[in-house]
């Protein structure tokens, strides 16, 4: 079995901790690679990744059963593309209670889909503790800690035991202010960025923000093939 | 060859979910290996043939000859456990009958092993029907089964009446079946399979189908939540015990 598509959910159950930062940039991500990428919105206020990635994103909710399958159907259909999930933190135990009820991880799997969770990391007993569940709840599923650096360089390696030797801290690098402005007003696309005076961007921060996109993007390549090795000795596993 | 078993599953009344408890059973044994065929009392169009007409056949219960299919045919047939399940209002009328032409004495001597699943309405008027039923039912192993599969409140029963009706039947256990989500039964109704095959996303020609997975899911949960409480009164041990200890062999 090889993976020909995933889903990625970004996940934390702390509010403003750069998820929305993180899906974005993924499904960026994505879409950069080529293919159809779908972004689901799960966050209360709702609208944010929609006012970014219009053309990407499906504001989605799961307080009652028509969402659930609008959500969870479409996210195990197999249309090849790469699903993004901006899990906001007031849905966080809903979903992962819903998705352990129903089995999301197995069925994935089953349809040759590698479900991953991009876990933003902060100090806090809530999240250590949520984080450990997410490990005992999901074996199937790649769990991969992210640490949002405009938090500082500590990255809890102590409290956030990492699951095999391959693995590490998938590290969101720190935005320079001056090129945040610019980021967190939309419109704005990290992909469209050639007419950059569309934006009005100065030629430094565009030169700040490519290098930036670029640490992004080569943290996200090598998740991708943790991904991908992963599979691979899963596969390795079952012949033996 | 096993000793044959019997299950009654009825109510007092309509409407409580007997055929949907039927249907678990039928899975449930189907799961266990254990071969098992069912009668549909509701004459002439059953429900439980719908879901499930391989193992199916639709009888007259009141009818002496249909009465006669049933049970003159236990030994033979090669299942091991029959279900039947007892139109509503027919539970206390079925018993009579059974105790009419000897069943209840066979079951008496440990010929067959005979069960009553009693289903429970959300009423307290339902109750009255296991005063009725307890003189017939003997030595068979009694089960009042809470269904809330349908219901979000259910049994706002005063306690001390319930236990007085409970206690008349000697050795009855309680199960309880749970709820499950309305969009979800009413999926499984409209594909009209075995709920194991819903889960399975199969249709009822065993081809595959389309299902959403989150009813899937729910189904999946809900059904195992069902079995343990088959499992807690240890169901399989009561009807096929021999086909428990040959699965114990192997698996140890």
């Amino acid at each position: 079995m090889s993976f020909r598509s995933s889903i990625t959910i970004v996940a934390s159950p702390r509010s403003r901790v750069g998820k929305t930062l993180l899906a974005r940039l993924l499904t960026e991500f994505y879409a950069q690679k080529g293919g159809a990428v779908a972004a689901f919105d799960l966050n209360a206020g709702g609208g944010t990744l929609a006012r970014f990635l219009p053309e990407h994103t499906i504001v989605s909710t799961i307080g009652d059963i028509k969402g659930q399958m609008a959500l969870f159907d479409r996210l195990i259909a197999e249309d090849g593309g790469a699903k993004v999930v901006d899990l906001g933190y007031e849905s966080f135990e809903s979903f992962f209670a819903l998705a352990q009820q129903i089995g999301f991880a197995e069925e994935a799997l089953k349809h040759a889909i590698a479900p991953a969770i991009l876990y933003v990391i902060t100090p806090d007993a809530t999240s250590v503790e949520a984080y450990r569940g997410l490990r005992r709840r999901f074996p199937q599923a790649v769990l991969a800690p992210v640490h949002n650096e405009i938090f500082g360089s500590a990255q809890h390696r102590d409290k956030y035991q990492l699951a095999g030797s391959g693995e590490t801290v998938v590290r969101l690098p720190a935005l320079a202010p001056g090129v945040r402005k610019f980021v967190e007003t939309p419109p704005f696309s990290f992909s469209h960025l050639q007419p950059a005076a569309a934006v009005d961007m100065p030629p430094e921060v565009n030169a700040e923000l490519q290098r930036w996109l670029r640490r992004a993007f080569r943290e996200f390549r090598e998740l991708d093939l943790r991904i991908l090795l992963a599979d691979l000795q899963s596969s390795i596993r079952l012949q033996s | 060859m096993a000793k044959p078993a019997v299950i009654l599953v009825g109510a007092d009344k309509g409407g409580v979910g007997k055929t949907t408890v039927a249907r678990t059973l039928l899975d449930y044994f189907g799961a266990h290996q254990t071969p098992a065929r069912a009668f549909d009392t509701e004459f002439p169009r059953g429900t439980l043939k719908r879901f499930h007409p391989d193992v199916t056949e639709v009888v007259n219960v009141t009818s002496v000859a249909d009465q006669m299919k049933i049970f003159d045919t236990l030994g033979g047939a090669d299942s091991s456990v029959t279900v039947i399940d007892v139109r509503a209002g027919l539970l206390s009328s079925t018993l009579q009958a059974l105790s009419d032409i000897g069943f209840i004495e066979s079951a008496k001597k440990g010929q067959i092993t005979f069960s009553v699943f009693h289903i429970l309405g959300p009423t307290i008027a339902s109750l009255n029907e296991i005063a009725e039923t307890a003189r017939f039912v003997g030595d068979a192993s009694y089960f009042l089964v809470k269904n809330r599969i349908n219901d979000t409140t259910f049994f706002e029963w005063d306690p001390p009446t319930y236990n007085s009706y409970f206690k008349q039947i000697k050795g009855a256990s309680e199960i309880s079946i749970p709820k499950l989500n309305e969009m979800a039964c009413e999926q499984v109704e409209v594909a009209s399979t075995p709920f194991v095959s819903f889960i399975a996303n199969k249709t009822a020609r065993d081809e595959p189908a389309n299902y959403s997975f989150v009813l899937r899911g729910y189904v999946r949960h809900w059904l195992g939540n069902v079995w343990s409480e088959y499992d807690r009164v240890k169901l399989i041990d009561l009807v096929s015990p021999k086909a428990e200890d040959s699965a114990r062999q192997a698996a140890s």
